[in-house]
């Protein structure tokens, strides 16, 4: 083996700029492939961090029954609704620890001259735990009954910024939908979540929520489960109490944040796979580069097989010394290829700090293990047609 | 020599050399497939999308409660400090002059049932309006009677493939339909529709929208659907609108108005955006066929080195030379690019055959620079070789084996 290799390196460096080329052509295509594979794992990484910082034995109940996947009760109303005394059924599960019964609109916020249009979100004092939000200022909403509400309200950040600036908040009045809230604290900076400025929003009691919009609804339920007991079995819990309290209608859609990741992360699979397959376009038309290159050179030559074969050497050596040197290139084509994805990505970094980019260990083993075998599949044509020569015709050539 | 004879000439160079000829016009050809694919794909895709807008209609405006500065997009949840009301469709049906029609929409699901079958249901709560901004075709019977707004007796109209799981493909109208705990007649069927964005009509059952917001339990209303005389009106409707609408929110602006053109330019930019993207990506491997192209060349210039020293021998300029190779890389990506265009063509007819819901065909442009871009690649990656073979010295060219 190490002399083919030895023979094989010799023919490739008789013929620099050729063989250069040749391998350019792996290199442009597998810094392609590493590149665009880099951009959407680091997508799909950043992505699912954006969902686990709320935790991850998370479960939510939302109203209307969606059988695909899809945002459920994103569209109006049911029949029969989701209400507070729903939630509280929950607490009673087995395997629940916590409930969040939401309702959320969106009102204008004031504070004396200045207001601002956010969400509001009705919830109860769980949201810290259940959300891992963490307070900045002062506190959350008190716990009690999730039935009364209370004129308390704690600020977003970015809404809080923008009412006071740097004066102090807590316990001034904000105006929500035109009634009075006192602000009792204010919420640490958390970030967007897919877009929305999850920091530039008001909390307040779920009770107050809904007679603020006027509903006697919720748009769904949180629920913190145990860790150590399995989602499936609490949610099939969660589904029967529901279904109990709803006269045996399914009219809701219970989802654990595990399933909505697995959606997630086999959607962003499917779309980095497409996207570096269209990339390795070109590294099929490096492999015919190759191709095309070896035919060149078992042409050129000729005369040298006849030798090697006058003086013993078998089809099969034959066969894979030309093998061996079409991999040499590949795999160097592939290297260097690898190299240049991984320094183009470090590049695109530098002038865009915020892009997500991660090479996985095994797309790096995939490469090299790809251009191997791009180099042996194209080599196979060219490295029988030198097998096939007669060594006595291929001795008499020019 | 005439240009005829150097494109002769070069033509019988790459007869010469079938196989390495053709293998380096194949990557090209890949490339230039590729690229006409993902561009007609990306093309069919946007015409499906803006037509589906247009069947909209191009005067229609959308009115949605609640409002958040941060985000500009339609607003992800539907309640607000005030509902829009069917006292608000009314006053903006009397107010603005622009208003040809409006329909309230009331959406949400309920258990329908038609004696043992049932299932659930997306229950859609309008008017007769409805018929006419959303161009529903009726199959049999007719749409919901015109009427007035806060009345409406207890009839419905149902999706075609409602009718066929509801009533097996009997005659449904003049039928009971129990939605939740009331009774709807059918009065009509709506013709089959197919694939739509936004709403699926098939699936769907309309009813007089003050006996959807009891059957929800709803004061305010999921959507306004606003349809002005003309395009051209659309701008001062929406200033009307509002101005109306603030009036009756105690001046507060707790709505959205969207109109087809913001939604159509979105779409549009981001699936152009996302066609130039792959298409870039793909576009990658004509480098890489240019890449083969300049190598073959180089071999060919190499190999035929006496044959060059024999025609600056015989009087022939650099320039002739440079010229001669030149052509020879151009016919062969031109010809990769023909052959790729080819399959291009082919494949998107294979693919209208088996979807003729989504039709797509290489778009002119994309044919045209296609063309364009394979010649430039043949010329661009020809430039080297030919000026390696133009720089040879006559009679050492000529010496050489």
């Amino acid at each position: 083996m190490r002399d083919f290799l030895w023979l094989a390196w010799g023919s490739i460096a008789a013929h620099r700029l050729r063989s250069a080329l040749t391998m350019l052509g792996i290199v442009i295509g597998i810094a392609s492939v590493i590149l665009l594979t880099s951009l959407g794992e680091g997508t799909r990484l950043a992505i699912l961090s954006e969902f686990t910082q709320f935790g991850t034995n998370l479960m939510a109940v939302r109203r209307g029954r969606i059988q695909t996947t899809g945002v459920p009760g994103a569209l109006g109303a049911t029949v029969r609704k989701l209400t507070i005394e729903d939630a509280e059924a929950l607490r009673r599960v087995e395997g629940v620890e916590d409930v969040v019964p939401i309702a959320t609109g969106t009102a204008r916020v004031e504070a004396g001259e200045r207001g601002r249009g956010v969400v509001v979100y009705g919830v109860t004092s769980e949201v810290p735990r259940v959300w891992r939000f963490e307070v900045g200022q002062g506190r959350f909403l008190p716990s009690g009954d999730p039935r009364r509400g209370a004129p308390l309200a704690v600020l977003g950040p970015t809404l809080k910024r923008e009412l006071f600036g740097q004066a102090n908040a807590l316990g001034e009045h904000v105006r929500i939908g035109g009634r009075r809230f006192l602000v009792i604290g204010v919420m640490a900076p958390k970030g967007q979540f897919l877009g929305l400025d999850i920091d530039d929003s008001a909390y307040v009691p779920v009770a107050s929520a809904q007679s603020l919009f006027n509903a006697d609804e919720l748009q769904g339920i949180d629920i913190l489960f145990s860790a150590g007991v399995p989602a499936a079995a609490v949610k099939k819990r969660v589904r029967r109490a529901l279904i109990l309290r709803h006269e045996g209608q399914e009219d809701f859609t219970v989802f654990t944040q595990t399933e909505m990741l697995d959606v997630l992360n086999r959607v962003l699979g499917v779309v980095t796979l497409a996207v570096g397959g269209i990339g390795a376009i070109s590294l099929l038309v490096g492999a015919i580069g190759i191709l095309t290159m070896m035919w060149i050179s078992v042409g050129e030559r000729t005369a040298e097989i006849g030798l090697v074969r006058a003086i013993g050497a078998s089809r099969a050596q034959v066969v894979r010394l030309f093998l061996v040197e079409a991999a040499l290139l590949s795999l160097a084509g592939g290297t260097v290829g690898l190299l240049a994805g991984i320094g183009a990505g470090w590049l695109l970094r530098l002038a865009v700090p915020a892009l997500p980019l991660r090479t996985a260990p095994e797309f790096i083993a995939a490469a090299l293990a790809v251009s191997l075998a791009v180099g042996l599949s194209a080599g196979v044509l060219p490295a029988r047609r030198a097998a096939a020569l007669d060594p006595v015709e291929a001795l008499r050539a020019d | 020599m005439s240009f005829r004879d150097l494109l002769a000439y070069s033509a019988g160079a790459l007869r010469g050399h079938r196989l390495r000829a053709g293998l380096s016009l194949l990557g090209v050809a890949i490339g230039i497939a590729s690229v006409v694919l993902l561009t007609s794909l990306g093309e069919g895709a946007r015409t499906y999308v803006t037509g589906e807008f247009a069947s909209l209609g191009s005067n229609l405006l959308i009115v949605t409660p609640g409002k958040t500065e941060t985000t500009g997009m339609a607003p992800l949840v539907s309640v607000a400090p005030h509902d829009l009301t069917l006292g608000d469709v009314e006053a903006i049906a009397r107010r603005v002059r622009q208003v040809r029609r409006v329909a309230p929409l009331s959406f949400g699901a309920a258990p329908a049932a038609v004696g043992a079958r049932r299932r659930d249901i997306t229950v859609a709560g309008t008017t007769a309006e409805f018929q006419g901004v959303r161009h529903v075709h009726i199959g049999v019977g007719r749409y919901l009677p015109a009427g007035d707004l806060e009345r409406g007796g207890p009839v419905c109209v149902i999706g075609a493939k409602i009718q066929q799981e509801l009533f097996a493909g009997e005659n449904p109208l003049g039928e009971i339909v129990r939605l939740g705990d009331e009774r709807f007649r059918v009065v009509g069927v709506m013709a089959p529709r197919g694939l739509s964005i936004g709403l699926d009509l098939d699936e769907m059952v309309h009813i007089p929208v003050v006996r959807a917001l009891k059957l929800f339990n709803r004061a305010g209303l999921f959507r306004l659907l606003i349809e002005v005389g003309s395009h051209e009106e659309i701008p001062a409707a929406k200033k009307a609108v509002i101005e109306v609408l603030r009036a009756r929110h105690e001046g507060q602006e707790d709505f959205t108005i969207l109109t087809q053109d913001s939604v159509l330019s979105t779409f549009g930019r981001i699936l152009a955006l996302l066609t130039a993207a792959l298409a870039g990506i793909a576009a990658i491997s004509l480098t890489v066929a240019g890449v083969g192209i300049m190598n073959v060349m180089l071999v060919s210039v190499s190999e035929r080195t006496r044959e060059i020293g024999l025609l600056k021998a015989l009087g022939v300029t650099k320039r002739q030379v440079v010229a001669v190779f030149l052509v020879e890389a151009a016919i062969l990506s031109a010809a990769g690019g023909a052959a790729g265009l080819v399959v291009a063509f082919a494949a998107t007819r294979t693919f209208t055959a088996v979807y003729p819901g989504f039709p797509i065909e290489p778009p002119t442009w994309a044919v045209a620079a296609a063309a364009v871009v394979s010649v430039s690649v043949g010329l661009l990656f020809g430039t080297l070789p030919a000026r390696h073979a133009a720089r040879l010295e006559p009679v050492a060219a000529l010496a050489r084996r």
